[in-house]
Parts: C-alpha cells; sequence; structure tokens
C-alpha cells in the first residue's frame, strides 16, 4: 500500500526530517508507551510488597533453577537477534533466516520452561488468588509471556517475509528488523528485572 | 539522495564482536545475580545490590543491543522524558506507603505464604 | 511526486480507509454520536434528580422491570447511568472528538504532510475504537447491567459490582486505540513537517496536539496496567485492590486480602489528571486558530503560549493526588500536591490571558466560530476558578463529593472543551465539505447552547456549596438538600432545552453537507496551511509538497494589499 504514496510520507522532507526513520521512532515512542506500563507494574509490586509485613523468598516458593534457565535462555535470544539483524544489515538471506529462526525457536523453549513452572504451581493448588505475592508473580510474569508470544508473531513475520526477494529490495526492510530487534531487546531487559524481583530477592 | 541512502542512513552498523563479549557479560552476571541471592545478605543489601547488577545488565542491552550508545538525540531525549514519568510514578507511591504504614501499621497484612511447605517439593 | 491512485472501492474509501481526512470524519461522526448516547444516560438520571420516585416520562416503559420498575428508576440502573455518562463522555465522546477527530483531519494539514506517518496504524486505531465503544455500550444488556462503580471504579467497590469486567476489557482496547494514534502524531509531528516548517512556525493546534499526545502515551500505559490488575481481581479473584478483612454484606470476601485500594487510585488518577488536561489542551488550539482567523492580528504571545502549554504537559503529571486528598493518604502528601495544584494554575491563566490579550486591538468579525470562541473564554474560566477551592486541602474537605465539583469539571469540559470544538465543526466544516455551516441555524444553535449550558451547571455549583452530595440517588433524602432541589429541576429542564437546541445543529451538520452554500478554497482568509489545499483536500493533501515561509498568524501586517499572508505565499 505503501507505494501509492507521496514518497515524503514514508522519508519526509530533508530540512524538517529529524534524522531518524518513522519507522524506528515510532518503536521507540511504542517503547516508551512500555515503560510506563511496566512501571506502573513495578511501582504495584513495591507498593504491595512494602505494605506486608511480610514477603516469601523466591527460593522457598518458586523454582530458581527453571527460571535461571529461562534467563539464560532469553539472553540468548538476544544474541541471535542482534545476529539475524547484523545478517540482515549484510543482505545475507539464509544467515537472517537462521539466526531469526533461532531467535524463534529460543522464545518457544522459554515458554515451554515457563508451562512447566506454571503447570507445577496450578498442580500444587497454587494460583493469582493464592497470595498478593503470586498475584504479582502470576500477572507480571504472564502479562511478560504475552509480549514474548507478540514478538514471536512479529518475528515469525519477518521470517515469513524474508522468503520473497521483493522485501529485501525494500530499503524499509533492515528499519523492520531492526525494530522487532528492539522491542525483543526490551522484552530482555523487562526479564533482566523481573528474575530477581520475583525470585531471587 | 535515493531512497537507498535515506532508509540506511540511520541503520546501526553491526559488530559482531561485540556482540559476543556482550552476551559472554550478560552470562556471568547472571550467575554473579544468582550467586549473591544464595548469599544470604540482609535483604535491603541483597536487594540493592541485585538491583545493581539488573541495572547493569539492561544497560549492556540498551546501550550495545539496542543501540542507544550513538543513537540519535531525539530518542535519548524521548527516553528520558519517559524515565522521568516513570520517577513521577513511583517516588510519590513509595513516600505514601511508608507513611500509610507508620500510622496504621495493622499486624499482619502479609500475603503470608507458608514457604516451608512447598520449599522442598520445588 | 506521482498522485495518481487507482479507483477505490467503497470499502476502502469510506470504511477501512487509510486516508487520515476520511478517519477524522469517521472519528467525527462516532464521537459525536457517543455524545448524544451520554447526553441521553444523563437526561434519565436528570429526571431522577428532579423528580425522584416518579416514572421517567415516555422513556420509563421502555425499560426492563428490573432496571426500572412500573417507570421508576431503580438505584442500580441510576449508578449504571452514572457510571457510564461519565465514560463515555470521556473515553468515548471528548478525547476522541478533540484528539481523533480534529487532530487526524487538521494536524496532517496543517504541517503540510501528505498523510499520518503510519496510515494503517490510524485506521487500526479508529476500529479498536468503535468496537471498544460497542462493548462498552454492550455492556447494559449484561446480567446484573453496566458497570456502576462510577468512572472512577474504585475498589473495594468495583471489584464486587456486576457489569465491571466489560468496563475493564473495553477499556484496555480503548487505551490501545489512544496509545496507537498518539504514537502516529508524534511521529507524523516530528518528522512529516513540510520544508520550512520549523518547530516555530507550528500553528498553535499543532502544538496543542503534540503536547496531548505526549500526554497520551505515558499516562494512558499506568492506567491500562492498572485495568489489568483490576481484571485479574475481578476474573482471577487476586487481591491487588482488596485489603484484608474485608467483610461485604456480613460475609467474609474470600480472597486472600492484603492489597492496597489506593493503589487504584493512584494510577487511576495518574492517568485521569493528565486526561483533563488532554480534553482542554486541543480545544483551547482551536480557540486559539478560530481567534487569530478573527481578530485578523496575530495571537498576543505566541511563544508564551506554547510554553504555557508545554508548562502545563509536565505539571499534569505531578498534581493527579489533589483527587484524593479526603481518601486518607498522607497529610504531607497532600501538601505536596497542594502546591504543585497552585503551580499548574499559572500557565493556564497564562494562556487564557494571551487569548484575552489576542482580541485587545482587534477588527473582530463575528462569525458563529468566533462566538463560540469568545464563549469559550469566560465559560472556561468559571470552570478553572471554581477549581482552586477544589485544589486546596482545606476548602476540598468541605467541597470534595458534592455538586461543586460536579458543576466546576463540566464548567471546564462541557461549556469549555464541547462549546470550542463545536466551533471547531463550524470553522472546518468548509474545509471538510467544501461548504458552509448555514448562519442563522448557527446563531440559534450557539445562543440556546451556551444559555443552556450555564443554567445546568451554575446551580449546580449553588447546590453544592449548599452541601448536596453529589452520588444520591434521592437527592431529598437528606434534609438539607431540600432547601436547593428547587435547584435540581431547574438543571434538568435547561438539560432537555440543551438537548432541543441540538436539533438545529444536528440539522445545520448534514444539510450543509450536500446543500450548503458553496465555499472557496479559503473562505476565512486564513493564513495556516490547511487552508492551501483544495476543499475538501484529495487523498494525500497538497498538490505540490507546500513551502513554509513564515510563522503562522501573519495578519494584517502594513504594507500589505491583504490583510493576511498565508504561511506559503512567498511574498
Amino acid at each position: 500500500m505503501s507505494q501509492t504514496y507521496n514518497p515524503a510520507a514514508i522519508m519526509g522532507n530533508a530540512d524538517t526530517h529529524s534524522g531518524v526513520t518513522n519507522a524506528k521512532l515510532g518503536v521507540w515512542l511504542f517503547l516508551a508507551s512500555e515503560i510506563m506500563l511496566f512501571a506502573t507494574l513495578f511501582t504495584s509490586y513495591i507498593v504491595l510488597r512494602m505494605g506486608s509485613t511480610s514477603w516469601p523468598w523466591g527460593w522457598d516458593v518458586l523454582n530458581v533453577p527453571l527460571a535461571t534457565l529461562n534467563t539464560v535462555i532469553l539472553i540468548s535470544s538476544s544474541v541471535t537477534i542482534v545476529m539475524a539483524y547484523a545478517k540482515a544489515y549484510d543482505k545475507d538471506k539464509s544467515g537472517f533466516q537462521r539466526w531469526m529462526a533461532a531467535t524463534i525457536l529460543l522464545s518457544l523453549g522459554f515458554l515451554v520452561v515457563k508451562a512447566f513452572e506454571y503447570g507445577h504451581e496450578f498442580a500444587l493448588g497454587i494460583g493469582p488468588h493464592t497470595s498478593v505475592f503470586y498475584a504479582i508473580y502470576f500477572t507480571m510474569t504472564g502479562l511478560h509471556g504475552l509480549h514474548i508470544l507478540g514478538g514471536v508473531a512479529v518475528n515469525g513475520g519477518l521470517l515469513y517475509m524474508s522468503a520473497r526477494e521483493e522485501h529485501w529490495r525494500n530499503p524499509l526492510f533492515l528499519g523492520r528488523v531492526e525494530g522487532a530487534g528492539l522491542y525483543w531487546h526490551f522484552v530482555d531487559i523487562v526479564w533482566i528485572f523481573l528474575f530477581p524481583a520475583l525470585y531471587l530477592l | 539522495m535515493s531512497k537507498n541512502d535515506d532508509a540506511q542512513r540511520d541503520e546501526h552498523r553491526p559488530d559482531v564482536g561485540l556482540y559476543v563479549k556482550v552476551f559472554g557479560a550478560l552470562m556471568i552476571l547472571t550467575i554473579i545475580t544468582v550467586a549473591i541471592s544464595k548469599l544470604h545478605l540482609p535483604r535491603p543489601q541483597a536487594i540493592a545490590l541485585g538491583l545493581f547488577v539488573a541495572l547493569i545488565k539492561a544497560g549492556l542491552v540498551g546501550a550495545l543491543f539496542m543501540h542507544l550508545w550513538g543513537e540519535s538525540k531525539l530518542i535519548h531525549r524521548a527516553l528520558w522524558i519517559t524515565v522521568g514519568g516513570a520517577a513521577i510514578l513511583i517516588l510519590p507511591l513509595i513516600d505514601c506507603v511508608l507513611v500509610a504504614n507508620k500510622i496504621t501499621s495493622p499486624p499482619d497484612v502479609a500475603s503470608q505464604h507458608p514457604s516451608g511447605e512447598h520449599a522442598e517439593e520445588h | 511526486m506521482a498522485h495518481g491512485h487507482p479507483e477505490l472501492s467503497f470499502r476502502e474509501k469510506y470504511v477501512f480507509s487509510v486516508d487520515h481526512k476520511v478517519i477524522g470524519l469517521q472519528y467525527l461522526i462516532t464521537s459525536f454520536c457517543f455524545l448524544l448516547v451520554g447526553f441521553g444516560l444523563m437526561g434519565l438520571m436528570r429526571w431522577q434528580l428532579a423528580f425522584p420516585g416518579t416514572p421517567i416520562p415516555l422513556f420509563g416503559h421502555l425499560f426492563p422491570a428490573d432496571l426500572a420498575p412500573n417507570g421508576v428508576m431503580s438505584g442500580e440502573f441510576y449508578n449504571a447511568l452514572g457510571a457510564m455518562h461519565g465514560t463515555i463522555m470521556v473515553f468515548l465522546g471528548v478525547v476522541p472528538l478533540a484528539v481523533g477527530a480534529y487532530g487526524n483531519y487538521v494536524l496532517p494539514l496543517q504541517i503540510g504532510a501528505p498523510d499520518m506517518a503510519f496510515p494503517r496504524m490510524n485506521m487500526m486505531s479508529y476500529w479498536l475504537y468503535l468496537p471498544g465503544g460497542v462493548i462498552m455500550l454492550a455492556s447494559f444488556l449484561m446480567p446484573g447491567g453496566a458497570a456502576q462503580s462510577g468512572w472512577t471504579s474504585y475498589p473495594p467497590l468495583s471489584i464486587i459490582n456486576p457489569g465491571q469486567t466489560v468496563w475493564l476489557l473495553s477499556m484496555v482496547i480503548l487505551i490501545t486505540s489512544s496509545l496507537l494514534g498518539a504514537i502516529n502524531f508524534l511521529v507524523t509531528t516530528i518528522n512529516m513537517r513540510a520544508p520550512g516548517m520549523s518547530l516555530w512556525r507550528m500553528p498553535v493546534f499543532v502544538w496543542a496536539q503534540f503536547v496531548t499526545a505526549i500526554l497520551l502515551l505515558l499516562a494512558f500505559p499506568p492506567l491500562e496496567a492498572a485495568s489489568v490488575l483490576q481484571l485479574m481481581d475481578r476474573v482471577f479473584h487476586t487481591s491487588f485492590y482488596m485489603p484484608k478483612d474485608l467483610v461485604i454484606l456480613g460475609e467474609a470476601y474470600k480472597g486472600s486480602g492484603g492489597g492496597q485500594p489506593l493503589l487504584w487510585q493512584h494510577l487511576f488518577w495518574f492517568l485521569a489528571h493528565p486526561e483533563v488536561y488532554v480534553l482542554v489542551l486541543p480545544p483551547m488550539g482551536i480557540v486559539a486558530e478560530i481567534i487569530a482567523n478573527n481578530t485578523r492580528k496575530p495571537l498576543h504571545g505566541y511563544k508564551t503560549m506554547v510554553f504555557s502549554m508545554i508548562a502545563i504537559g509536565v505539571m499534569s503529571f505531578m498534581v493527579w493526588a489533589h483527587h484524593m486528598f479526603i481518601s486518607g493518604m498522607s497529610a504531607s502528601l497532600g501538601n505536596f500536591f497542594l502546591v504543585t495544584t497552585m503551580i499548574i494554575s499559572v500557565p493556564s491563566v497564562a494562556l487564557m490571558t494571551c487569548l484575552v490579550f489576542s482580541l485587545k486591538g482587534g477588527s473582530i468579525r463575528y462569525s458563529v466560530p468566533m462566538l463560540f470562541a469568545l464563549a469559550f473564554i469566560p465559560l472556561f474560566a468559571v470552570g478553572g476558578l471554581t477549581g482552586l477551592p477544589l485544589g486546596l486541602t482545606v476548602t476540598d474537605i468541605y467541597l470534595h463529593d458534592t455538586y461543586y465539583v460536579i458543576g466546576h469539571f463540566h464548567f471546564v469540559v462541557v461549556s469549555g472543551s464541547i462549546i470550542a470544538l463545536m466551533g471547531g465543526t463550524y470553522h472546518w466544516f468548509p474545509k471538510w465539505y467544501g461548504r458552509k455551516m448555514n448562519d442563522s441555524l448557527g446563531l440559534v444553535h450557539f445562543w440556546g447552547t451556551t444559555a443552556t449550558m450555564v443554567g445546568i451547571f451554575l446551580p449546580m455549583l449553588f447546590m453544592g456549596m449548599a452541601g448536596a452530595s453529589r452520588r444520591l440517588y434521592d437527592p431529598t433524602a437528606q434534609l438539607h438538600n431540600l432547601p436547593v432541589q428547587g435547584w435540581n429541576v431547574v438543571s434538568t429542564y435547561s438539560a432537555y432545552l440543551l438537548a432541543l437546541f441540538q436539533l438545529p445543529f444536528i440539522y445545520n451538520f448534514f444539510h450543509s453537507m450536500w446543500a450548503g452554500e458553496k465555499t472557496p478554497e479559503n473562505p476565512w482568509q486564513a493564513t495556516t496551511l490547511e487552508w492551501a489545499c483544495p476543499s475538501p483536500p484529495p487523498h494525500g493533501n497538497f498538490e505540490k509538497t507546500p513551502t513554509v515561509h513564515r510563522g503562522p498568524y501573519e495578519y494584517s501586517v502594513p504594507g500589505r494589499k491583504t490583510d493576511f499572508w498565508m504561511q506559503t505565499d512567498k511574498s
């Protein structure tokens, strides 16, 4: 559809353009709203925790080894997606596809591990209703999991698009890959904070 | 200016060697953060240390994977405004809870979890 | 630059359009419809308030017996109407009208852009907004009825009342729609300006939309998160907002407890205060455009106005807890928010002062849009000034939860924002349809609307100062309300008259769309870019990307033949 537009619709006018492409600016502004979203959840976490006289320790009530494994998986996926970007930058189609597929597999792996964790907790009769700690644990990890799912969809879409030559000729394709990467790193950063907040401290 | 130049001008040149180094650093920091939590420090210290390590990790990802290092000023500004907004949200709320706790301080508002029961099952 | 577009089907052109102008008009019509719906709900409530316990005339027997037995409104129905009136008016009426409709249509034109930065995302915003609104309305059909906990949805009440789950779902959808819109507006303003359109050449309306978009972007996600937490409380029985040992109707609450009810209030008002400025800034921008155009002179203090808007935007994040002075939060926090609230009134007054000074020495054209803009100033000022006693902790303790608050808020948003938005319709109608709205009908609409609005809201201030509670289903239940009950009747009849005075507006709108007087490209002799393209503009807006040579309000420049100097004119 975009090809029916005035080029200025995509590229802007040289002298009033900020120098950052629309797509990248849009992704960063979206991430700004996501920062506010997760900041609110962390605020709620802090408020609820400070309002409680005691708070369980992650090692006692959650599965820390599994969560550590998930941390490793997610950090690895952050590296694979940045490698996919490097390959896309070099217009290396098969390299891009390999690293992107690895990213998607790692994200699915993360979700599988998460499902084991949830399954175990549900089997013990523990759910979000059990206590405020579990409420915040399930809500935050659940929302984070939804973000992972969204990332899988976006990355899968890019992988699908990369099969067609015309997208490699589109100057906007690399920007899309970079945008997906930015989002994915953000999801990783959220987990970097979630992991100690819920499991370790 | 051709279309191609225009789109390329603000993409970052990837640096694969750097990415691998960052990956190593993140892995080491993950081990450190788990190890710290096993030291059984008093909670305030443990929280401070844990947050500190998490901040370093997030900083590495943000600065080098997300290319914030060397990113345009516009995006830096947008992020600082966002961080300011988040700080405004968090700080008064913490104050609020602190004061409320001092005044009312009910003996048992905790969401007590019978930690002994499930600990060995995990 | 090719502008040859393939012929679009009806569906692509009018339903799932990616053209910002079509989307803007979709927003315009939809949000005006929601305003009417919200107004209708209020009409039912006002009957109950003026004549408690009597059957609602005409409509009373249309409602099922559990809502209105024998045509008399039940308490639950009254509460649902109240909650839905607030929600619909704010989130489905005024914000989409101010931002979705005017912002969408006018902002890209005023900066000389061919469209929004992300046209398809723009379409998605609208197509999330509409289903979100329909879901909100559909909650009336749910078992137990619509949400009944006010538009603020304070827990624990909101956790145990029926209807709230649908409300929350709808809010999450609406917030997502607003966020997409905000990102689009920001990127468009930052990246898509025409050559020469530097930041200090942007019209005040563009600045207003820009600041508004920042507010939406940063303030809406906290409410989204808070809504998710409330949804968890309702659906999965968590206790984020439920304190321990809560007893409801003699029964202990079954959840674990241990949550913080005040947390919701903080998160809600963290959005909802910036939201008030979202309701007010774009209308102020519209008023500034209309005033500059009709006084035929530059705005007084353009930069002051812009900096005031930015200051309002920054400060609006630091005043939210003045809605919570009597909630039991800490007193020191109350003092902090008292001070910030007094500070934010400074840029607001600066803005209003600039608008008033802009009139000084102008040869004013009393066109219909100008009348609306002129009415905005005193009516909004009443709304703003009546807010000061609410921002001071001492007076707020007495006035909180009385009709005074309702009167204040409605003076700001109805006789302020909505008046300005109606003026905007008369001002930009020639742009939308290439035709003019009828002036005589416009005059009837203007005088009727402003007079009846004052008739509705002034009595509320009186009742509030007499101590009438704003949450009573039957005001006569409290003895001290009886002396002021007469004002409720005045208010109710004024509301019905207001409804009557909207008929000429509706007729005028649709009649002028097809049969209005045809107008030239720039009928108001305006200077800004939206008048530098055909009316209505084609897909892609400008035949040639315009180049901007000067600031937005070059009226009556000495030594020129015409009294306006368009931004695109080279000399």
